[in-house]
């Protein structure tokens, strides 16, 4: 009995479990948002405004007070606060360091990427593969074919340089 | 290595549980959407840790290292979300609420960002959902990849009018609005069943041989 | 029965298992493959295709998010 307690908060949980657990919260989230889950909308909304507060770009409107305000900033935010709740809730909090340089010339050139491809097929892999695919949209399976695609490309340069 | 201990951090966590508490309280000031929202998402990130699910690796261990558990438990996902939406859209319009699904209007570029999005997750080691969930657990390479994720969609914000302008767009496709909504549902179960038994044959396949 | 250990230490994830995977083919059967992670999706994943594979494997938490794996390898 315990050990199914334990489970709750510690983990591991089956990846079906999960699979049917992030389908519920989903729809709630569609339900209270009134449309569905996105990630990177907002995160092009935020660092747009960065750009712009930095004088790198020119000020597209964007103030700080409508960016708090904004559903989007809540969800992205309470995506990495409870990501970081499980890990304290399981006792395995800490920093994680990286193994060596290429790595970080990996993930930044990996994250510049998915960027880019994210704003200019609008959507990511929340956005257009979940929610697009459930939201029926032809676009969401177009993009889900695209992005099997990509992986295995990016598989082949990461045999070649990363292994 | 014996002298690393394994310690309790429940002081932490109550801590951090405080904090959450008192968040939500200041935001209940605001708005209860936005609440209710910021709740529900708490609990999305929580399951995200706790199953370990990863888009990018139900997308990339079954070609990489032929291991097909997650993406079977992702056509799970499809599979329940599909009805799911489609009842919560119709309830909608019944109750006359506001309700809009995503659908974007696509063209080469949505077919070229899915394939640099796919290639970027994989170097990145996570997808957007992943980066956030990872910066939660604390590693510091999904943190440059945020950095890395916030210029580019910079740089893809700036460049999409270039893309509509010179390969145009065609108007999003809303399955139902063809086919109707009961044809829409099955035809995509039905895709996504196919697409499980695909999967089931390629792990049959690699286990048979390796 | 001998012990090999390999370092996937601070690799993201679908580094570990193709590393696996390789030292496996150079193990005999009955050996023990040791490693060590602070990534809990790669153990986990480890863990999950070591059994689909029919390996045997202990998974253990040594200290605070940070899991010692030991694979014994069943079959060629």
């Amino acid at each position: 009995m315990r050990n199914k307690v334990q489970i709750i908060y510690k983990g591991p949980w089956a990846y079906w479990v999960g699979a049917v657990v992030l389908a519920i919260l989903n729809m709630i989230v569609l339900i209270v948002r009134e449309m569905p889950w996105g990630i990177t909308t907002n995160i092009e909304a935020w660092s747009v405004w960065l750009g712009s507060n930095m004088g790198l770009l020119h000020d597209e409107g964007i103030t700080f007070k409508q960016l708090m305000l904004s559903d989007g900033t809540y969800l992205n935010m309470g995506v990495i606060l409870g990501a970081f709740w499980g890990t304290l809730a399981a006792s395995q909090a800490r920093f994680r360091h990286m193994k060596n340089r290429k790595f970080v010339i990996s993930a930044l050139i990996g994250g510049l990427l998915m960027g880019y491809g994210a704003r200019i097929a609008s959507g990511c892999n929340i956005g257009l593969v979940l929610n697009g695919i459930a939201s029926s949209s032809l676009s969401g399976w177009l993009f889900t074919i695209a992005v099997f695609i990509g992986v295995w490309l990016g598989s082949k340069i990461l045999l070649r340089f990363l292994l | 290595m014996e002298k690393k201990a394994l310690t309790s951090q429940w002081k932490l966590n109550l801590g951090f549980s405080f904090f959450i508490l008192m968040l939500i309280v200041l935001l209940l000031q605001v708005s209860i959407q936005l609440t209710l929202l910021f709740a529900v998402s708490l609990a999305l990130g929580f399951t995200l840790q706790k199953s370990r699910f990863c888009f990018t690796s139900a997308f990339r261990d079954p070609l990489l290292v032929g291991y097909t558990t997650l993406t079977e438990a992702l056509i799970l996902l499809l599979a329940i979300s599909i009805p799911g939406f489609a009842i919560v859209s119709n309830v909608a319009g019944i109750l006359h609420l506001p309700l809009s699904l995503y659908v974007t209007p696509f063209g080469i570029h949505t077919f070229v960002g899915g394939i640099l999005f796919g290639i970027g997750m994989v170097m990145a080691g996570g997808c957007a959902s992943g980066i956030l969930m990872r910066i939660g657990e604390g590693f510091a390479m999904q943190m440059i990849a945020f950095a890395g994720l916030m210029i580019g969609a910079i740089l893809g914000k700036y460049s999409l009018p270039y893309w509509r302008a010179n390969f145009g767009e065609a108007p999003g496709i809303f399955l139902p609005d063809i086919i109707g909504w009961l044809p829409a549902v099955v035809l995509q179960l039905l895709i996504l069943f196919f697409l499980w038994k695909v999967t089931r044959w390629w792990k049959r396949k690699l286990n048979g041989v390796g | 029965m001998a012990r090999h250990q390999i370092d996937i230490w601070g690799e993201m994830c679908p580094i570990p298992i193709i590393k696996t995977q390789r030292q496996l083919k150079l193990m005999c059967c009955g050996d023990v493959l040791i490693m060590e992670t602070d990534h809990s999706c790669t153990s986990r994943a480890i863990v999950v295709w070591a059994r689909e594979q029919g390996h045997e494997i202990d998974e253990k938490e040594v200290a605070n998010g940070i899991w010692r794996l030991e694979l014994i390898k069943r079959h060629n």
